[in-house]
């Protein structure tokens, strides 16, 4: 193991001296002593609070976990799979946070795109905007759950008050099971906007203008500037903002937890699958089965991430 | 009339224009902005009126101004117990974080050895694994190994690496010139001191967008603390403030002097530090 700091120069001189000599000489750099005392607690602390647990993970989901007796829980294989996905809610949960990805991308994606777009081409005020646009996502989202259950409160919420007095029919918001989910999608929109918004922004603002005015010279109005010019440039970041949508949809607990309880909503319409992970793990204690649901997620997560990574190739530079 | 200045002749547009799209773009955003931040300015009010004005109202505005919510909510649910453990743990955290990422970022930057790439490679694939896959075994670990359970050190040690951290300081350091760090060598400067003295306050910027950062996701942090700290006076703020739900249904006005209560220090934060906090973000989009 050879520590050098100055990458670059040939260190040819310690593989002709042999092993021991390139280990002492190793030993008595600075750089061994400090990158080692560095990184020896980063892998102790990595084995215990990360790989550890994953590991430990994969191990549980197929025992038959003993709270007492952890040591002698009994094998069963694949049983744990199969007992949470007859469990009466698990495609329930599935669906409800298929439906809670889909309507977060239809939601988030179209307006942070429009948001973005103003705010690269607005000539005063850029960063005020954004840096007000962004304050819901810095507020606590418990905070803004209680906030927004306030506000759309079926009888004396002020969203009902204001869409009566302009002619608005009142909404049952968060407590029809028909417009529970979207609703609440609603929320984590508006919490969750501007940090859309200021990734896309940037990779705006990284597009070279002169493509723009390249664009201007051959006379194409901003309409075709945007499909033809933002929109392919801007496809690395759109997928990227996607995943990220799709990964933290999949995860989704406080914002339903903190609206709903933990029961899931009207009609279970909100139960979503991070939510059958809690209630399996630590409401009914069940550990085995309850790290066999997350399994599933993280194959589910795993696949997209794959997925993007093989897609985030670009094929074009600027 | 519009700016043209540098861009050369290519941009100019008759100024007309140019102004009615502006000012287009002016209102979009300013509604946006409306959006964005009148429900916090109805609740700030909301904090300050009574229960009966609160539910019949349609004003923004109170009319009869009150800090009995306030008072209601202090003396009826330990905030300050709350407040304190909030800080103590989101503090502890930051601080020990963004020092444990300067430090692996620059290793992992500027170092070589064997096993470097594939070490960074695994650090940075434990963001792909969710939190609901390791929240049981690491409960374990933290209850029985360490005895944490129902503490506040069982969120504080779970929080003192982090792999976005690491990417992050990475990628800066990236940029920093290796003669430099050679020149500093040469001139007979230890490693701690190239880290500590040279290093690290090149590294303001980012250090500090991460550490907004870090801050607010463990200020705001729920799940785990739910796991973890079940007796009332161990609780953080979003545990206390979620709670309400329970102790006071519909009682709203109590609910917007609690979330008050949660969000005002985190509004003063990112007042002084949103600059920061935006790069840092926009940095990542880009890199990533």
């Amino acid at each position: 193991m050879t520590t050098v700091a100055d990458e670059g120069r040939p260190s040819g001189r310690a593989e002709t001296m042999g092993v021991w000599f390139a280990v002492k000489e190793t030993l008595r750099k600075p750089q061994f002593w400090f990158g080692f005392t560095m990184i020896l607690p980063l892998l102790i602390w990595y084995w215990i609070f990360s790989f550890g647990p994953i590991i430990q993970a994969f191990r549980m989901s197929t025992v038959a976990y003993k709270l007492l007796d952890p040591g002698n829980s009994p094998f069963v294989g694949l049983g744990n799979f199969i007992k949470i996905s007859q469990h009466p809610l698990f495609w329930v949960s599935v669906k409800n946070t298929i439906l809670w990805a889909v309507y977060s991308f239809v939601f988030h994606l179209p307006l942070a795109m429009l948001i973005a777009v103003c705010l690269s081409k607005v000539k005063r005020g850029r960063n005020v905007y954004q840096a007000l646009i962004f304050v819901p996502v810095v507020v606590s989202l418990v905070a803004v759950s209680l906030l927004f259950k306030m506000l759309m409160d079926p009888e004396v919420g002020q969203l009902n008050k204001l869409f009566s007095s302009v002619g608005l029919p009142e909404l049952q918001w968060l407590s029809s099971s028909s417009s529970a989910l979207p609703t609440a999608v609603v929320i984590a929109t508006w919490k969750g906007l501007g940090f859309f918004v200021v990734i896309l922004t940037a990779g705006m603002l990284n597009i070279p203008s002169e493509l723009y005015d390249a664009g201007l010279v051959d006379g194409t109005n901003p309409w075709q500037q945007f499909w033809l010019i933002t929109m392919p440039l801007m496809s690395h970041t759109i997928l990227l903002v996607t995943v990220l949508l799709a990964i933290g949809s999949l995860q989704e607990f406080t914002l339903p937890t903190v609206l709903f309880g933990s029961e899931g909503g009207p009609g279970n319409s909100t139960f979503l699958y991070n939510l059958l992970v809690y209630q399996e793990a630590f409401l009914d204690i069940r550990f085995g089965t309850a790290t066999a649901a997350s399994l599933f997620q993280f194959a589910f997560i795993l696949t997209i991430s794959i997925l993007q990574i093989k897609l985030l190739r670009p094929s074009w530079t600027y | 009339m519009a700016v043209i200045g540098k861009t050369g002749p290519a941009r100019r547009q008759p100024p007309r224009r140019i102004d009615i799209s502006q000012s287009i773009l002016q209102i979009f955003l300013l509604g946006m902005v409306v959006v964005a931040i009148f429900p916090f300015i109805w609740m700030v009010f909301a904090s300050l009126k009574p229960f009966k004005e609160l539910v019949e109202s349609r004003q923004l505005l109170p009319e009869t101004w009150t800090l009995r919510n306030y008072d209601e909510i202090l003396g009826r649910v330990n905030f300050y117990a709350a407040f304190r453990n909030s800080i103590v743990s989101a503090v502890s955290v930051t601080v020990v974080s963004v020092y444990t990422s300067s430090v692996m970022g620059y290793i992992f930057s500027k170092y070589r050895f064997a096993g470097k790439e594939v070490l960074f490679t695994i650090v940075l694939s434990t963001m792909m694994v969710p939190f609901a896959v390791i929240m049981v075994p690491l409960y374990i670990t933290i209850a029985n190994s360490f005895g944490l359970a129902d503490d506040l050190g069982g969120i504080i040690v779970t929080g003192f690496y982090t792999a976005f951290g690491i990417f992050l300081m990475r990628q800066f350091m990236e940029s920093i010139p290796f003669e430099l760090i050679d020149a500093a060598r040469i001139d007979g400067a230890s490693e701690w001191r190239i880290f500590f003295t040279l290093v690290l306050p090149m590294s303001m910027s980012p250090m500090s967008a991460l550490a907004v950062f870090v801050f607010l996701v463990n200020w705001d942090s729920f799940l785990w603390p739910l796991i973890v700290l079940s007796s009332q006076d161990k609780q953080t703020l979003p545990l206390v403030l979620a709670g309400l739900r329970n102790l006071w249904w519909t009682r709203y006005e109590m609910w917007a002097a609690g979330s008050m209560l949660t969000v005002a220090p985190v509004m003063l934060i990112y007042s002084i530090a949103s600059r920061y906090f935006i790069r840092g973000i926009a940095m990542t989009g880009l890199k990533a």
